[in-house]
């Protein structure tokens, strides 16, 4: 099928920099990073008659740096990209594992940070909880300037958020603790997690809990942190005994969802588990020579 | 305004919907039929092709983002009179059965070996994890790989 150069332009559109991407914006196009959501638009009856505007020839968002105080990532850094580099920083165990298993080899070469974390329909999302766990900040830029909020805040209100708005950055704070993050799958790879647990652990001088963070995703429809646990964790000794039947004890806030990969009941029942083996890796963690 | 690219070493030009994947393009327009339409969501691994040297699932990739870029497929790899190692490897395990998988299989084992030369069977099944058979069972696929540069006792011995 011919088009006429009016016709592709519009179609799809390739900004060099943020602000004509904000300006290319419209209600009939769509944003698009890795390419892994949007392209499956018609799989999920989705609409697929919006023009594409690539991030992709933007240089600014791929890049991923590191400095004393925080890991910056750039929206386009793809999960191969994020793996590799979070591997050479200890605390960033759990975002290396979330980006270093998720989906499958090729996917993880194409699928984006950005893009795992504005998808509003993708609740298995490994990158969200850890990023949560981690404390990370989002960077949004729209025509009216810079926002900065933190990833929870961001997630729990991302659809209510200007519609051309575009998350630019993820900048992450380096901190003294470890983290680690656990998958439940059905099978050993290749398909979404029912459930996620990714924690952040900060111990003082005598093991007990200082700073702690534990995030869970894929359970309900979106990422959160799962304070009632942290709460009751926080000043106690660090062990990883009894950790599940803890987190068992303190499942009422859920409002886990049904899906065709696995019943809500089923999430609840494997979290406490995945908590239990992110301790664990914790623990391992903490026994090896820095 | 077309989309230029080098498939398998030519260059081909596309005019069409630059948001039309790149898979359906191979298919559709220059008749490139190796790269398989399965799940079209980039969990099977079927469709996966070289994008500057790189597996990629070519379900999920419009074609207008790949100006300038090198495409290699399944037909770029090997010929009938010069097999690529994997695929030779494949017949001589007796691997392939209805033969959809495979001209994923071979690229992302192909460029798995490139960098990975001596893998342990659980390396294989971790670099397999985009790429679904449904006739196998995987273990002849596995075998035939093992089979190419590692029959070492340390490895052929690994679960």
């Amino acid at each position: 099928m011919e088009l006429n150069i009016t016709e592709v332009i519009h179609r799809y559109q390739e900004p060099l920099s943020v602000d004509a991407a904000v300006s290319a914006l419209g209600d009939d196009s769509v944003l698009v990073a890795g390419g892994t959501w949007v392209m499956r638009a018609p799989l999920r009856d989705e609409d697929n008659a919006q023009a594409f505007v690539s991030l992709a020839k933007i240089p600014e968002l791929q890049a991923v740096s590191a400095d004393n105080t925080s890991f910056h990532l750039g929206a386009l850094a793809t999960h191969h990209t994020l793996a590799a580099k979070a591997e050479q920083l200890p605390e960033m165990s759990a975002l290396a594992q979330a980006a270093g298993q998720s989906a499958s080899p090729a996917i993880r070469r194409a699928a984006t940070l950005g893009g795992n974390i504005c998808t509003q329909g993708f609740a298995a999302a490994d990158l969200v909880p850890a990023l949560i766990a981690l404390n990370a900040v989002v960077e949004l830029q729209s025509a009216s300037g810079t926002t900065v909020l933190n990833v929870e805040e961001y997630i729990q209100t991302r659809g209510d958020r200007p519609s051309v708005e575009i998350l630019t950055h993820v900048h992450i704070p380096r901190l003294p603790g470890r983290s680690a993050h656990a998958r439940g799958l059905l099978r050993q790879a290749g398909e979404y997690p029912v459930a996620i647990a990714s924690v952040y652990l900060e111990l003082d001088r005598i093991d007990q809990i200082a700073a702690l963070r534990i995030a869970v995703g894929a359970v309900e429809a979106v990422p959160r942190r799962w304070r009632a646990l942290e709460d009751a964790l926080i000043g106690q000794q660090f062990s990883t005994q009894s950790i599940s039947v803890l987190a068992q004890s303190l499942m009422d806030g859920f409002t886990p969802r049904d899906g065709f990969d696995a019943q809500g009941w089923y999430r609840l029942r494997v979290l406490p588990q995945l908590v239990a083996q992110a301790f664990a890796d914790l623990a391992s963690q903490m026994e090896r020579p820095t | 305004m077309s989309v230029n690219v080098t498939i398998n070493g030519k260059t081909r030009s596309f005019a069409g919907d630059p948001r039309t994947s790149l898979l359906d393009t191979l298919r559709n327009d220059f008749r490139l039929t190796g790269a398989k339409d399965v799940c079209g969501e980039g969990f099977c691994g079927a469709c996966i092709v070289y994008v500057d040297g790189a597996p990629r699932a070519s379900c999920l990739l419009p074609i207008g983002g790949l100006d300038g870029m090198a495409i290699t497929t399944i037909e770029g790899i090997g010929d009938v009179d010069t097999l690529n190692p994997v695929q030779q490897a494949f017949i001589e395990f007796d691997v392939v059965q209805c033969g959809m998988c495979f001209p994923g299989m071979v690229m992302t084992l192909t460029h798995y070996l490139d960098t990975n030369p001596r893998p342990s069977r659980r390396d294989v099944k971790a670099a397999l994890t985009g790429n679904i058979c449904r006739c196998t069972g995987y273990e002849r696929i596995i075998d035939a790989v093992m089979s190419l540069h590692n029959n070492t006792p340390e490895t052929v011995g690994d679960i």
